[in-house]
């Protein structure tokens, strides 16, 4: 906002692969109107590995099962954040997203 | 009947054959030490028995409580009751230990087709387990293994067993990098599953961790192969000769 002065911004996007056949890019767009707003970005990007899939499959978990409890371990901060029914609709979201991505 | 009957298993790694004719029995209740030099193949019998990816069975069986564990995938074995308890256990960002233990736990109920466990009462029989090895509620609320020392984590795995309660534990290299107080209180942990209805598989190089886990068998990995078998005094002629007569590939 032109008028806001010291304004400070701090952007997180973590990206989680899952597979071998995915990529992620992430390029940050800040759009700033006061010369006086700090902003800052940081990208972090992580694979679910083998030896973690086959850590969850050797305690009994599926590979659906293993995925799907690292992915909402990987998205639990956020969705914490989120007043209950977005957070109700974005879990429901990912389990439809995870359906055969695995196999 | 055997619990564990391993006959003629041959398994290769990246194109290489790594074990080339394992024979073993496992008795129910029996503790077997596997001993041997690095790169013998003692991590590959684990990680083969444990159905890992990578690992491919060329020849040989491998029986379980009578069923062909060859065919099985590596959730099923663990439901069937086979744990790995890993040499570098992995960490699981995100997941917290309790999350872990309760859907594994869960897991191996509605394998077995039965209903899953009250939260609370989980909650209890955890507890109950992580006395022995001396670990709190804290540690079950960290993310599993993440920013554990190696003693914590090796605690978390006989933790894990003692919560699943496999009828076949694989302890891999269970000692390695454990000071002698965590090595005691491992070695408690693992003293305490014993039963007449459980049996163990210690893999380890050295000797050490044999006196406080006593075994009833002992054998001698080497080139892909147990090249000899024995009671518990062989672990100590190992320990005073070492494994240079192993040396040599057998003709």
């Amino acid at each position: 906002m032109p008028k806001a002065e010291g304004a400070r911004n701090f952007t997180q996007c973590d990206s989680l692969l899952i597979g071998n056949t995915c990529g992620a890019h992430t390029v940050p767009y800040i759009e700033t109107r006061n010369p006086t707003a700090r902003v800052e970005h940081e990208a972090t990007t992580s694979k679910i590995s083998e030896d973690q899939m086959f850590y969850c499959q050797q305690r009994g978990l599926s590979p659906e099962e293993a995925v799907s409890l690292i992915v909402n371990g990987f998205c639990k901060e956020v969705m914490k954040e989120l007043p209950m029914e977005f957070a109700v609709e974005a879990q429901k979201l990912i389990g439809i997203s995870l359906e055969g991505s695995v196999g | 009947m055997s619990l564990l009957s391993i006959r003629d298993l041959h398994a290769t790694v990246g194109g290489n054959e790594i074990l080339k004719g394992i024979n073993l029995e496992i008795g129910p209740g029996e503790i077997h030490a596997v001993m041997g030099p690095n790169g013998s193949g003692k991590s590959t019998l684990s990680y083969v028995l444990a159905g890992r990816e990578g690992y491919e069975v060329t020849r040989g069986t491998i029986a379980f409580k009578g069923k062909d564990l060859i065919d099985l995938a590596a959730d099923e074995r663990a439901n069937e009751g086979v744990f790995l308890a890993f040499q570098y256990p992995v960490e699981v960002p995100g997941v917290v230990g309790m999350t872990f233990l309760r859907e594994a736990y869960n897991a191996k109920l509605r394998y077995l087709g039965k209903q899953e466990i009250d939260a609370m009462e989980f909650l209890k029989f955890v507890r109950s387990r992580a006395k022995t090895l001396n670990m709190s509620d804290d540690m079950l609320k960290r993310a599993v293994n993440v920013g554990f020392s190696g003693g914590e984590k090796k605690r978390n795995e006989i933790l894990q067993m003692a919560v699943l309660e496999p009828d076949l534990a694989i302890l891999d290299e269970t000692d390695s990098g454990l000071d002698i107080d965590a090595l005691k209180l491992v070695s408690d942990g693992v003293n305490e599953l014993r039963s007449e209805n459980r049996s163990m598989l210690i893999i380890t190089h050295y000797q050490r961790l044999l006196n406080y886990i006593q075994p009833d068998h002992v054998h001698v990995l080497a080139h892909g192969k147990i090249q000899r078998s024995g009671g518990k005094e062989l672990a100590l002629e190992l320990e005073a000769k070492g494994y240079a007569e192993f040396s040599e590939e057998a003709a």
